[in-house]
This record gives C-alpha cells, sequence and structure tokens, in this order.
C-alpha cells in the first residue's frame, strides 16, 4: 500500500492559499443535496488524455459505461487514440463475491496483447476498492511482465470530490512515472504543461507561439501529452499550471524533489495569453527571451486586434450577466472584456477567495459579484439593461422571461476559446447568440393563452 | 433464427455499449410526475447519469445523490445517509415520490435498504439495482415493478375501458405518446407507467423544475390495479404485469417483444380489435398501414442490397432487427450488451451478446450501423453508414421526438435506414 496516497495529506495542501486562512473540509458531500462529480471522474479528466496509454477502469458499469467518449480532449498521437478507446472489467456479482483481480490481471494482458499501449492506467473504482483488489500487485506483476508502465490509480469515487480525484491523479504520475526516463536532450527553456488537458485543441492554440519563442513543452499531464514524455518531466526548468488548482500538490512535491519552480497561469483572452506568454519568459529570467516574448505579444495582439475590430464594434454597448463558478468568473469576464463587451455582474458563489477577488479586480468597483445569482440575476438583467445572459442551461427560462439572448456556458465546446484566436470563436459565437431571434419568438405567446 | 453467441471469454469490455442498471432506474423515475430519482451511492453514479441523460433530452435532469463516502461506507449501513438525504431534499423541494435506487457500492457492503425504507414517513419506493448486475433494460423493468408492488393498491372487480401499458426502456417519449394514442385511438383509457412521454419529451415549462415535470401521477399508480387488461411492450417488462396481475385476478395481460414493424402492429390491432369487439380501426390507423406497405415498398431497393449492424437493448433490437428485415434489410450482425429471452428472437445472421469492439472486428461483415453514438467513430473508422438509435445520442438533437414504432414510426425508421445506406453507397463509388 506503500504508493497510496495519504489522502488527508492532498486535502491540506500547504500551497493553497485558502489553507493559509481557514481549514474547511471541502470535501464533505451532503447526502440528498450534492452536486458534482467525484474522485474517479476527477482522475480521468487529468489522465485519460494520454492517448498512448490504455485506461482499464476496474469497476462495474456505470463508472466507465456512462463516462467514456464525453470530453474532446485533442491528441497528435499517431497511434490509435486510446483516450476515446473504452476499457472496463465490468465486474460482476461473481467478480465481487470472489475478487476481480484475476480478471483484471486477463483484461491487462488482452490490452498489452491487442492495443500495445505505452502504459496502462488501471482505476481503482468504489466497488473494487471495496472489496480489495490489491491493483497495486497487479500493476507491478504486470509491469515486471511486459516492461512498460502499469499505473495504479486509487481515486474510487467515495473517497472524494472531482478536484480531489485530478490531485490523485497527479499523485500516481508523480508515483510511477515522473522520474523514470532521461530525455535524449534538454534545453534552457524546457517546461512542463500541468492541467492543460487540450480540450477542443486549446493547448494548440498556443503552443506554437512558445515553440516561436524556443520554449519546449518537454512533457504534459496531460493534453495530447505522452507517457515517454512525462517520465522525463522531472528534467524541466519549470512547471507551468494551466488553470488547474488540483495540481498544486504536484508542482510543490516536483519542486521539493527536483527543484523546479512552478508558475500557474491561464490562457483565456487577449490579456491572459500575454500575461501568461510573459509569466513564463520572465520566470527564467532570461532577457533576451523576455524581449522577444514581448515582441512576439506585441505581433500577436496587433494581429487580433485587426480581426476583432469588427466584433468590437459589434459589441458596443452590449451587456452581459455571467453565472459560473470556478475560475470561469473571472477567466470569462475577462475574455467578454476583451470583446469589447461589459460585464456589468458575475456570481462568485461558487468560487474560492481567489477566484473572488480576481472577479473584483475584473469587473471594477461597478460590477455586481453575485452571492446568490439565483434571485439576483433576473433583477439585474432589469437594472442593468443587460443584453446577454451567459450560465448553465437551468438560467434559460431567466433569459427567455428577460426575451435576451442565452449562452450556456457548460455547454459542451466544440471549438477551442483559448488563446487569442479562441478569443475569435468565442466572438463569433456570442454574436450569433446576440443575433438570434429564437429567445425572443419562443416568448411570443399563445393564442389562447392572455 | 440465428443462434445465439455468448462468447465472453474476453476478460474486459472493450467500447462498450452496455449501461447500468441504476441509470434504467433513474429514467423510469423520471417518468414519473414530480418525483426527486435518488441514487444511493457515491456521488460520481449520479454525477455522471444526469450528464448522461442532460445530453442525451437536452433536458434538466432531476436526480439526487446519498453522496456515500469511504468512511460513511465503513461506519453506515444505508440508515444515515438514506435517512440524512429525504430530510436534505425535502426541505427543499416537496417531491410526490422519492425513487431510491441502489448502485454497486451499498450493495457490496450490504445495506438494508428496505429496512431503512421502511423508517422513512415519506412516500419513496425502493429497488435494488446494483451495477454488477443486469443493465438499463433491467433497471428500468425492476424499478417499474417496484413501483407496481408498494404503489399500486389491490383491486377487485375490473374497468373495461382501462388500460396499463408497460413500455421498455429503449421507447423514446414520442413512442410511448404513438402507443397510447394508438390504443386510445379503439376507446381506451390508456395509464403508461413509467410515463416519460408527458416528462421527458423536450417541452418548454414555465420554469426549470427541480423535480420531474410531467410523467405518471403517484395517485394514478396507486390506483392502476383496476384496470381491466395490461400490456407490455418488450420482453423485460412481462414480470411487471405478473407483479400488476397479482394486484387483481381478473386484469388479462397481453404481451408483445416489440411494436415495430407491419406484423408486430397488426398484432397489436387484432387484440385490439376482438376487445373492443370493432370491424375495423380508426381511419387513421388503417391510412397509416397503408403508408408503411408503401414505405416499405419505396424503402426495399436500398434495404435490399445492404447488410446492417445493430447494436441495442434487447427489446430495441428485436424491433429494428424485425423492421429491417421485414423490407429485405439483411441484419448480419445484431449485438446485445446483456443477456436476454429476447435474443433467441432476434432477427439477424448472427447475435452476439458483445460490445463494439466486437463489432469493429467483424466489420467486413455489414455496411451500415444502427446504434447510439459510441458507434459513430467505428462507422467513421470503418467507413460505414450510421442511424443513430437508443441510448445515449449525444451527436444530435430532438431524440425525444424519435419514432420508430407502428405503422407510422415504422416509416420513419425505413426510410432513414434506407436513405443512409443509399447516400454512404454513393460516396464509396465516388
Amino acid at each position: 500500500m506503500a504508493t497510496k496516497p495519504k489522502i488527508k495529506d492532498l486535502l491540506d495542501e500547504s500551497a493553497c492559499s485558502h489553507n493559509k486562512v481557514r481549514k474547511v473540509a471541502c470535501n464533505a458531500p451532503k447526502p440528498g443535496a450534492t452536486t458534482g462529480g467525484c474522485a474517479f471522474e476527477g482522475a480521468q479528466i487529468s489522465l485519460f488524455p494520454y492517448a498512448d496509454a490504455a485506461h482499464l477502469v476496474h469497476g462495474p458499469m456505470t463508472c466507465l459505461g456512462a463516462s467514456w467518449e464525453t470530453r474532446a480532449t485533442g491528441t497528435s498521437w499517431r497511434g490509435r487514440d486510446l483516450t476515446q478507446v473504452g476499457f472496463t472489467t465490468d465486474v460482476t456479482l461473481n467478480d465481487v463475491v470472489f475478487s476481480g483481480e484475476e480478471k483484471l490481471t486477463k483484461a491487462i494482458d488482452y490490452i498489452m496483447q491487442h492495443y500495445a499501449p505505452q502504459a496502462v492506467f488501471v482505476y481503482a473504482t468504489c466497488v473494487t476498492a471495496l472489496i480489495g483488489d490489491d491493483i497495486d500487485l497487479i500493476c507491478k506483476q504486470a509491469a515486471q511482465k511486459y516492461g512498460v508502465p502499469m499505473v495504479p490509480v486509487h481515486a474510487a469515487g467515495f473517497v472524494g470530490s472531482k478536484n480531489l480525484g485530478s490531485r490523485l491523479g497527479g499523485e500516481a504520475v508523480l508515483s510511477h512515472l515522473i522520474g523514470t526516463r532521461e530525455p535524449e536532450k534538454t534545453t534552457p527553456f524546457d517546461i512542463n504543461l500541468i492541467g492543460e488537458y487540450n480540450v477542443t485543441g486549446d493547448m494548440w492554440q498556443y503552443t506554437p507561439l512558445l515553440e516561436e519563442l524556443g520554449i519546449r513543452v518537454l512533457s504534459t499531464l496531460s493534453g495530447d501529452g505522452r507517457i515517454a514524455d512525462i517520465r522525463t518531466a522531472h528534467r524541466a526548468k519549470l512547471n507551468v499550471i494551466v488553470c488547474a488548482k488540483s495540481l498544486v500538490s504536484l508542482t510543490r512535491k516536483m519542486e521539493e524533489r527536483y527543484g523546479i519552480p512552478s508558475i500557474s497561469l491561464s490562457f483565456y483572452g487577449k490579456r491572459d495569453t500575454s500575461k501568461g506568454l510573459l509569466a513564463i519568459a520572465e520566470a527564467f529570467g532570461d532577457a533576451d527571451l523576455i524581449l522577444q516574448t514581448k515582441a512576439l505579444i506585441a505581433r500577436e495582439e496587433a494581429a487580433l486586434e485587426q480581426k476583432l475590430a469588427p466584433y468590437k464594434v459589434f459589441f458596443q454597448g452590449k451587456k452581459a450577466v455571467l453565472n459560473t463558478g470556478g475560475n470561469k468568473t473571472w477567466s470569462i469576464a475577462a475574455a467578454l472584456q476583451d470583446l469589447g463587451i461589459e460585464v456589468v455582474a458575475t456570481a462568485v458563489k461558487k468560487a474560492t477567495e481567489d477566484d473572488r477577488e480576481k472577479a473584483r479586480q475584473t469587473l471594477g468597483d461597478r460590477g455586481v459579484l453575485m452571492m446568490n445569482p439565483g434571485a439576483e440575476q433576473a433583477k439585474l438583467i432589469d437594472e442593468t439593461g443587460a443584453d446577454l445572459l451567459l450560465a448553465g442551461g437551468r438560467s434559460l427560462y431567466t433569459a427567455i422571461k428577460k426575451g435576451i439572448a442565452f449562452a450556456d456556458v457548460n455547454q459542451e465546446k466544440k471549438k477551442s476559446y483559448g488563446g487569442y484566436n479562441g478569443l475569435l470563436n468565442l466572438g463569433e459565437d456570442l454574436k450569433n447568440a446576440l443575433l438570434n431571434p429564437v429567445f425572443k419568438n419562443v416568448a411570443r405567446r399563445a393564442p389562447w393563452q392572455k | 433464427m440465428a443462434e445465439v453467441i455468448h462468447k465472453n471469454n474476453k476478460p474486459l469490455q472493450v467500447n462498450p455499449f452496455k449501461l447500468s442498471q441504476p441509470m434504467g432506474a433513474t429514467l423510469a423515475f423520471l417518468g414519473v410526475d414530480s418525483c426527486m430519482p435518488l441514487m444511493h451511492g457515491g456521488q460520481g453514479c449520479t454525477s455522471f447519469s444526469k450528464v448522461f441523460f442532460t445530453r442525451h433530452f437536452c433536458e434538466p435532469i432531476a436526480i439526487q445523490t446519498t453522496a456515500v463516502t469511504d468512511a460513511i461506507a465503513v461506519l453506515d449501513g444505508g440508515a444515515y445517509s438514506i435517512v440524512e438525504s429525504v430530510k436534505n431534499i425535502t426541505q427543499k423541494v416537496t417531491p410526490s415520490l422519492i425513487g431510491l435506487h441502489t448502485t454497486g457500492l451499498p450493495e457490496t457492503k450490504g445495506d438494508d435498504v428496505a429496512g431503512v425504507a421502511r423508517q422513512i414517513d415519506f412516500p419513496l419506493v425502493h429497488v435494488n439495482t446494483p451495477d454488477y448486475e443486469g443493465g438499463l433494460e433491467s433497471g428500468w423493468a425492476k424499478t417499474c415493478k417496484a413501483m407496481i408492488e408498494q404503489l399500486a393498491a389491490p383491486s377487485e372487480g375490473v374497468n373495461d375501458n382501462k388500460l396499463v401499458l408497460l413500455p421498455h426502456v429503449s421507447l423514446q417519449p414520442i413512442e410511448v405518446e404513438k402507443i397510447k394514442q394508438f390504443i386510445e385511438s379503439f376507446g381506451f383509457n390508456v395509464f403508461a407507467l413509467p410515463d416519460l412521454s408527458t416528462s421527458l419529451d423536450g417541452h418548454l415549462g414555465d420554469k426549470q423544475a427541480a423535480l420531474s415535470s410531467g410523467g405518471i401521477s403517484v395517485e394514478d399508480i396507486q390506483s392502476l390495479a383496476d384496470a381491466g387488461l395490461v400490456v407490455t411492450v418488450g420482453d423485460s417488462m412481462q414480470g411487471c404485469a405478473k407483479a400488476l396481475q397479482a394486484k387483481n385476478a381478473e386484469m388479462r395481460h397481453y404481451h408483445f417483444p416489440h411494436l415495430s414493424g407491419l406484423e408486430a402492429t397488426d398484432s397489436l390491432a387484432e387484440a385490439l380489435l376482438a376487445e373492443t369487439g370493432f370491424s375495423s380501426p380508426p381511419p387513421a390507423v388503417s391510412r397509416w398501414r397503408l403508408r408503411l406497405q408503401d414505405a416499405m415498398l419505396d424503402s426495399h431497393f436500398s434495404l435490399g442490397q445492404s447488410r446492417f449492424l445493430v447494436v441495442a437493448e434487447p427489446d430495441q433490437l428485436a424491433g429494428i432487427c424485425q423492421s429491417l428485415h421485414d423490407a429485405g434489410g439483411r441484419v448480419a450482425l445484431a449485438i446485445s450488451p446483456v443477456n436476454s429471452s429476447q435474443l433467441q428472437k432476434v432477427v439477424a445472421e448472427k447475435v452476439i451478446v458483445g460490445d463494439l469492439e466486437d463489432a469493429e472486428n467483424m466489420a467486413e461483415e455489414y455496411d451500415v450501423i444502427v446504434g447510439n453514438y459510441h458507434c459513430e467513430a467505428l462507422a467513421h473508422r470503418q467507413g460505414k453508414g450510421l442511424v443513430l438509435r437508443g441510448f445515449p445520442n449525444w451527436e444530435q438533437v430532438g431524440n425525444a421526438l424519435k419514432n420508430d414504432v407502428l405503422y407510422e414510426g415504422g416509416c420513419y425508421l425505413l426510410f432513414e435506414a434506407a436513405n443512409t445506406a443509399s447516400s454512404c453507397r454513393e460516396v464509396k463509388h465516388v
């Protein structure tokens, strides 16, 4: 059980700013009043993007059956994209009674024979964790047999939230992959991208710019990731955490173990992308690189501004209310501002202290931070004359009642909103929403209604 | 009939389209008006199921979780999580019913769900649906049965005009509505259990309801047992009819393995004519029969040169294969995720219990796939035509209104299959 991470330690992360102020058990779900995914889902989110590895879910059918092929994480891996191949032991009553270990061993054999992956991640789930299947031992034996990494992931759903599961996924990578191989060469500007999952190809919006600057992405956890690369991650000079608080434990440990410093940033919208690129250059402290980066930023921003001009004309005077959670409370707000939309209010009910501060900075003094968006947003739309509501599907009815445009922020994205050019995609989608007469048309009363 | 192959020498599922029992249970409870389905297990099962159905129906899905954690799992026999959940749910909303269904986690540790349910002073139906047994279809059927057993009051004497319809899980909301209307057009008063036709049919409500909005009412379930007739569609539902008859020995039962295609619909019409003593059905029914006959002829040329893979839950599998076969479609391969008595009746050259990896290994044998969203990548890789059917369909909108049943829906299915087959042939010939 040595590889099993200590969950209590993970929940008390010293690198989390809120843990300096107060200790809240943010992982105790309330029966009958809980939303959000489990630890297994979090692990899946953080590890499934490795397309050259098989992801074997050791559990009954709900775990994988309801969740595979749900996230559009792009990969340039030329082999079969194993992110989108579902593997599960589909444990049955027989396995529950007599143990699922033999089945798991055979499943790994099957995968190695038919798919020859670069690694196999084996995910424990509630049922198989409860019956005590020893996935550590099975992985160890299989790794010896096949000579490829077999990574046990101890993030059964019932250990906690999605966020904790992502951390546990990071722990598994740290224990079993990072530092197990040396890179063929190193460069002075090698980075790891941590917490970037390349959903809809977000990462590809900015990695060409990094490349142009001579900054090499040595490895990623885990967008467009390769097992061979993440094994060499200990040789990077810098860890770049992209929009993911869940992996700060991992980067802190990498700093302690390998002396790799880390920075946290986002590539959402124009200002964040520019700030992010510059932050990386500044972290290296190389004067030339900083100059070069500034030049590149100036060039990209000028090019973007030109393309954005027609959108800015269109969005002039348009006001939006934003109702979402987490880092989206401010990152989407900033992107909207980049488009020339005034953000009159943003919900901060489901945001951390850090996120609330950033939301305040982004919106300025006049913007409203909604603590109870469900009740407040309708009133705010009236008061501010907002034209657009960006929220979860739940709020659609509010928009229809007010006769204003609606955009679902939680909808599965089909195209990237990341980096400089992603802003154009966002602009196009919001322009289409504002031009769409549907929200007014469906609100039309039936002839037989008064 | 083909021989059913239960290979299963494979120690795993690769590219599964099998879905779990608790998800079938959730869906069944969503066919009851103002219900709150409560899944007993870790929070992830509920979260996954909610997202799964939200994306399929493009509708908000009411569901809650008992949110069992590893600490609670060790100490609690379900009493704490379930009682606490009911308390927390009813603080915010007042459901007409709480639909308690289990997952693998509490079943593995042996929670006494029935015992806990007895202590709860609130309308609640409980059902054991571990996800290490059965599948979507059995979860739905078990739940329907549990609702009958725990809610329907025993009755003596029957109301000859009252008919209970028990539809299998794969029937989409509009299909349930069409079957109801078909039967109603013969003069019956029809109650469907579960009834997705008024809950997940994709209607615009006044506001987003926190509970299921539409479906059969709890009062109507309580008084089901005075119906003169019960009609089951799908072999999975036969146990439910027995449970209902146990409440009233005078109730008579008609069973239809499916209602797809000319012959199956004929048999329903025949039964209804016999019951009513009418000499002919309502004009709309006979008109649609003529249209289906014509549709079969119009589509036979394309279907007759096409080989199909059909991937579906057993009851739906039987219906789709029959429809295609009747108009000349060759079902080369039919795959079910689970075993069922229905599989013996499936009209296909080969019937297997398997997954989509099996389908891929036999890709040489078919040209067009009828199956769910997970078949899309397979169709793309192998250059096959695709008719999207079954849960989930995350690729398209309008799933609740897709109708394949009776004379009318039969036309739509055949046209879509024939057109898909033709266009994928054209693509290949270019």
